[in-house]
């Protein structure tokens, strides 16, 4: 005979019945919580081991063809070549002629900030085009989260003014968007890894009063900086650094002295890849928020042959400010740069996939991010500007939800920030990009001269 | 398959009808058993399939040796090789990376691959079923002569994650009785367990992890220094919650077959001391840790007391070894050996005195016990120990900031440090009018709780922290 357990039997049938009273009572039907046809389900034997090694798939994923010629690559819109001018200077650069160095200006939020992406894209610039250096890097760390691969920050003693969280709200920033006010005895310490670096070039603020600096390699004085100036305005010393050097320090000496940054360089030709990264920005951030004076001098010193505008993943939370205000304000930042340096490119470059959890336990993407990214892509196009679509080019909607999925993830807890797996996944894609409208530019030029040739 | 999916309970509900259809069977029953045993662990991948009847066949085959062998040297072989042999079953199927990859940092070698890596729940099946040979050689039990009900104990499938780490010998007469029979009682209890731990799991853990922990611990950078010490906090809480929901589901699984499981927690975060927290936390562990690896190392009788603390130290670090193959745990281990030895030196040292029982004394006592547990914890949870330093580091930057705990998630983690604190009579309490319900208001009960799942936690079950190891 059966021994069914009645009480707990009646249990769960009563409670099945109670389940199904939703699928057969119309006014239960929002109240559904039970989905019958994933019973089969139980039955899927499918291999649920996880990934040894989840960049690499996705990676395959995004580009299946093992074939570098038939690979699928989003490549950076630009139908009237504006991005010539720097695929000109790489390929000068490219010929290793000494003092060819070809600059790019990476402005973004958070991920640059902790030179995510950014690095990544360095590192394999640098390995094709040669290492010119690390660039341009803040002095101390305005956020925890700061960071730069392959230079190690410690300050003291400084009143630091992000732009967007900024206490003397003048616009003066320098070129990253973060100054740093110290007085006598404020120190940065800035340590190396790369030990091949032969110069720094220390950015500040001339102003009446200012104080002075001293700047030292390895415990060796470099020399003084004197910040005083009759008027206010950009002011760059430059040092030569012994070989080998390990540590920069910089110490302001009596009264008071701004400084914005400081710019690591090599002797040898290659890229230089500056990451300018201000935590939690937006595009009003460049298209307000420096002055815009001021922001010209930066610009013009550092004679950027590529500035990239990367923004929108904060703006993202702001519906209203993405669908109203993002496409004036990318608009002017780019006649801002291009007032600054008429001849430079300019390559806006949408925001990563922004993941949200759905009332249904499903991570999809923010209503917002399409949108913006459309927005970037017309502004770009209005405003003669190269324009690459990251979102896509990493698999557009629901990719971070997918990479969350990942074992380990590839992006963190709030489906925003990539691991730096993912990071590394999304350097990658910008780099292709950039080398593929490079060898297309090659080609073009290879088709002019026989062209001309054939004449 | 969680047993917090809905896949697990469809799973559960065939296998509880299909086992008391057949209850009247011994082997019949059995066979049952074993099917759901090994239909859970194909789930997770095939070649379990393969792996768990071998393993288990040595076990079983080394067992029957014990329980004829009477020369003490063949025994101690026996007992040996079943050491050795879940010993370099763990090694080789969860450690081998791990072991690989630090020789390869210090030798400087390139890492040599290896495919063999299967992690689910082997340290809990090694540890099961390690507890059946070390009981025969030990003769804490008798062996089985029957193939069957070993096999269906040693993977007894509610256990097979996450624990409790039964022993098999206690298991054994369970499967093995005639009267099979569960009461409405019984029944209605592993109800109200399975409602509860899934409330634990969903409604709290999977809350804590998804909106505040798992973001902190991703970028400790990211956020102020008072900010990353509430996260660890919520780990605390998430941790136990998610463990504690896990282990009511199992034992709720197991009671609806008429097996009865051991008992985990003791609201641990109540401890007043690191040895009492040990007698709260993953109570099956550290039984387990206590009976057959710390009773077995050397010197526990010697004049030489150092080497009781010695003892404590390496059981720990071999406890935090076995939740998996990452520095933070043998750290993680190494805190609670050194807690343990400290606690224990200081004891001897004021001549055992009786703990003065004023509240503020007892306050402070659970108030500086959890703080450490919560140190420890850090290390616990991070990803390897740059990111335990990162967590640190941003508690001591002691930067004071709120703005990334929002209102829910502090309602979530106030409602849990009260539900934890509740003394365990509400707890049987309410298991009582829920018993005594009639069938309808349970199922009511339980539909309705799943509706406050489905809305309330809406992220998805994630999975359960302990599976991992």
């Amino acid at each position: 005979m059966i021994r069914l357990p009645s009480k707990t039997t009646l249990t769960i049938v009563a409670f099945g019945a109670i389940l199904g009273l939703a699928d057969v009572v119309p006014a239960l039907r929002d109240y559904k919580v039970m989905d019958w046809r994933t019973i089969p389900g139980v039955l899927d034997f499918v291999d649920r081991r996880p990934s040894v090694d989840p960049e690499l798939e996705e990676r395959q994923r995004l580009r299946p063809e093992t074939n570098p010629y038939k690979q699928i690559r989003y490549p950076i819109l630009d139908p009237k070549h504006t991005l010539d001018s720097f695929y000109q200077a790489l390929l000068q650069t490219e010929g290793k002629k000494q003092g060819e160095v070809v600059r790019i200006l990476h402005y973004g939020d958070s991920p640059t900030t902790a030179d995510l992406i950014t690095s990544d894209t360095r590192v394999l610039l640098q390995k094709q085009f040669g290492d010119a250096g690390h660039g341009f890097c803040l002095v101390a760390k305005p956020w925890a989260w700061y960071a730069h691969r392959g230079v190690d920050l410690d300050g003291s003693g400084w009143e630091i003014d992000p732009a967007n969280q900024s206490t003397v709200r003048d616009g003066l920033y320098g070129l990253g968007g973060v100054s740093f006010r110290g007085g006598a005895g404020a120190t940065a310490r800035i340590r190396l890894r790369d030990r091949g670096h032969r110069s720094i070039e220390v950015a500040y603020l001339r102003q009446p009063g200012g104080g002075q600096l001293r700047a030292e390699a390895d415990g060796k004085e470099l020399g003084v900086v004197n910040t005083d100036g009759a008027v206010r305005g950009s002011g760059f010393a430059r040092f030569r650094i012994p070989e080998q050097t390990r540590v920069i320090t910089l110490q302001v000496m009596n009264a008071t002295v701004r400084l914005f940054g400081v710019l690591l360089s090599k002797d040898v030709p290659g890229v230089m890849y500056y990451s300018l990264g201000v935590n939690g920005a937006y595009v009003s951030v460049l298209a307000r928020l420096m002055n815009e004076g001021h922001w010209r001098e930066q610009l013009r010193h550092y004679r950027p042959h590529l500035v990239i505008v990367n923004y929108g993943t904060n703006e993202s939370a702001y519906p209203k400010f993405v669908d109203y205000v993002s496409e004036k304000e990318t608009l002017e930042v780019v006649r801002r740069i291009r007032k600054a340096l008429p001849d430079t490119a300019v390559l806006v470059m949408s925001p990563m996939d922004r993941g949200q959890r759905m009332t249904d336990g499903e991570i999809s993407t923010v209503p917002a991010i399409p949108r913006l990214v459309a927005i970037q892509e017309r502004a770009a196009r209005e405003s003669g500007c190269a324009f690459f679509n990251t979102f896509e080019a990493m698999g557009g909607m629901g990719t971070m939800g997918r990479w969350y999925e990942a074992e380990p993830r590839l992006v963190g807890a709030d489906f925003i920030h990539p691991m730096p797996a993912g990071a590394k996944i999304v350097g990658g894609l910008l780099y292709q990009a950039l080398i593929d409208g490079y060898n297309k530019y090659k080609l073009r030029l290879l088709r002019k001269r026989t062209m001309v040739a054939s004449n | 398959m969680l047993l917090s999916s809905s896949a697990y309970f469809i799973f559960l509900i065939a296998i509880f009808f299909l086992y008391w259809v057949v209850a009247r069977s011994r082997a019949l029953a059995l066979a049952a058993i074993l099917f759901g045993n090994y239909f859970f662990y194909a789930k997770w991948d095939i070649f379990y399939l393969f792996l768990i009847p071998a393993a288990s066949t040595v076990d079983f085959a080394i067992g029957l040796g014990l329980g004829r062998e009477k020369k003490r040297w063949a025994r101690r072989a026996l007992v040996g090789t079943s050491v050795a042999w879940n010993v370099g079953l763990l090694a080789a199927l969860k450690y081998m990376p791990f072991f690989l990859e630090n020789w390869s940092a210090w030798t400087g070698q390139p890492k040599p691959e290896w495919h063999w890596s299967f992690p689910l729940g082997i340290s809990f099946y090694c540890f099961q079923a390690l507890t059946y040979t070390l009981d025969l050689y030990r003769n804490d039990a008798k062996a089985t002569s029957s193939y069957l009900a070993y096999l269906s104990a040693v993977s007894f499938f509610p256990t097979t994650l996450a624990g409790p780490i039964t022993r098999v010998a206690a298991l054994l007469p369970q499967l093995e009785r005639k009267d099979r029979e569960l009461s409405g009682e019984e029944g209605g209890r592993a109800v109200f367990l399975i409602g509860l731990g899934l409330m634990k799991k969903l409604l709290i853990a999977d809350y804590l992890g998804a909106n505040l922990v798992n973001r902190v611990f991703d970028f400790p950078n990211l956020y102020t220094g008072m900010e990353v010490l509430i996260a660890v906090y919520a780990y605390a809480l998430q941790l136990y919650y998610d463990f504690s929901g896990y282990t009511d589901i199992a034992i709720g699984s197991a009671l609806l077959l008429g097996i009865k499981l051991p008992g985990n927690f003791k609201m641990p975060y109540a401890a007043e001391s690191v040895p009492d927290f040990w007698r709260r936390w993953h109570i099956t562990l550290s039984n387990w840790l206590r009976d057959y690896l710390y009773f077995s190392l050397p010197g526990l009788r010697s004049k030489w007391k150092i080497l009781t603390y010695m003892n404590l130290v390496i059981t720990m670090v071999i406890g935090g070894l076995w939740h998996g193959p990452n520095w933070t745990f043998v750290v993680w281990g190494l805190l609670h050996g050194v807690g343990l030895g400290a606690t224990r030196a200081w004891q001897v040292w004021r001549g055992n005195p009786r703990p003065n029982q004023a509240w503020w004394a007892k306050g402070s006592r659970i108030f500086f016990t959890a703080q450490f547990v919560c140190f420890a914890w850090v290390f616990f949870r991070a990803s390897s120990m740059e990111n335990a330093w990162a967590v640190l580091a941003r508690i001591g930057s002691m930067s004071v900031s709120f703005a990334n705990i929002s209102a829910p998630i502090a309602m979530v983690m106030g409602i849990a440090l009260v539900a934890h604190y509740t003394p365990a009579g509400w707890y049987k309490g309410l298991s009582g009018i829920f018993v005594r319900s009639p069938f309808y208001v349970q199922a009511a009960a339980m539909a309705l709780l799943l509706l406050a799942i489905h809305y309330v936690a809406a992220t998805g079950a994630a999975p359960f922290i302990y599976t991992k190891f």
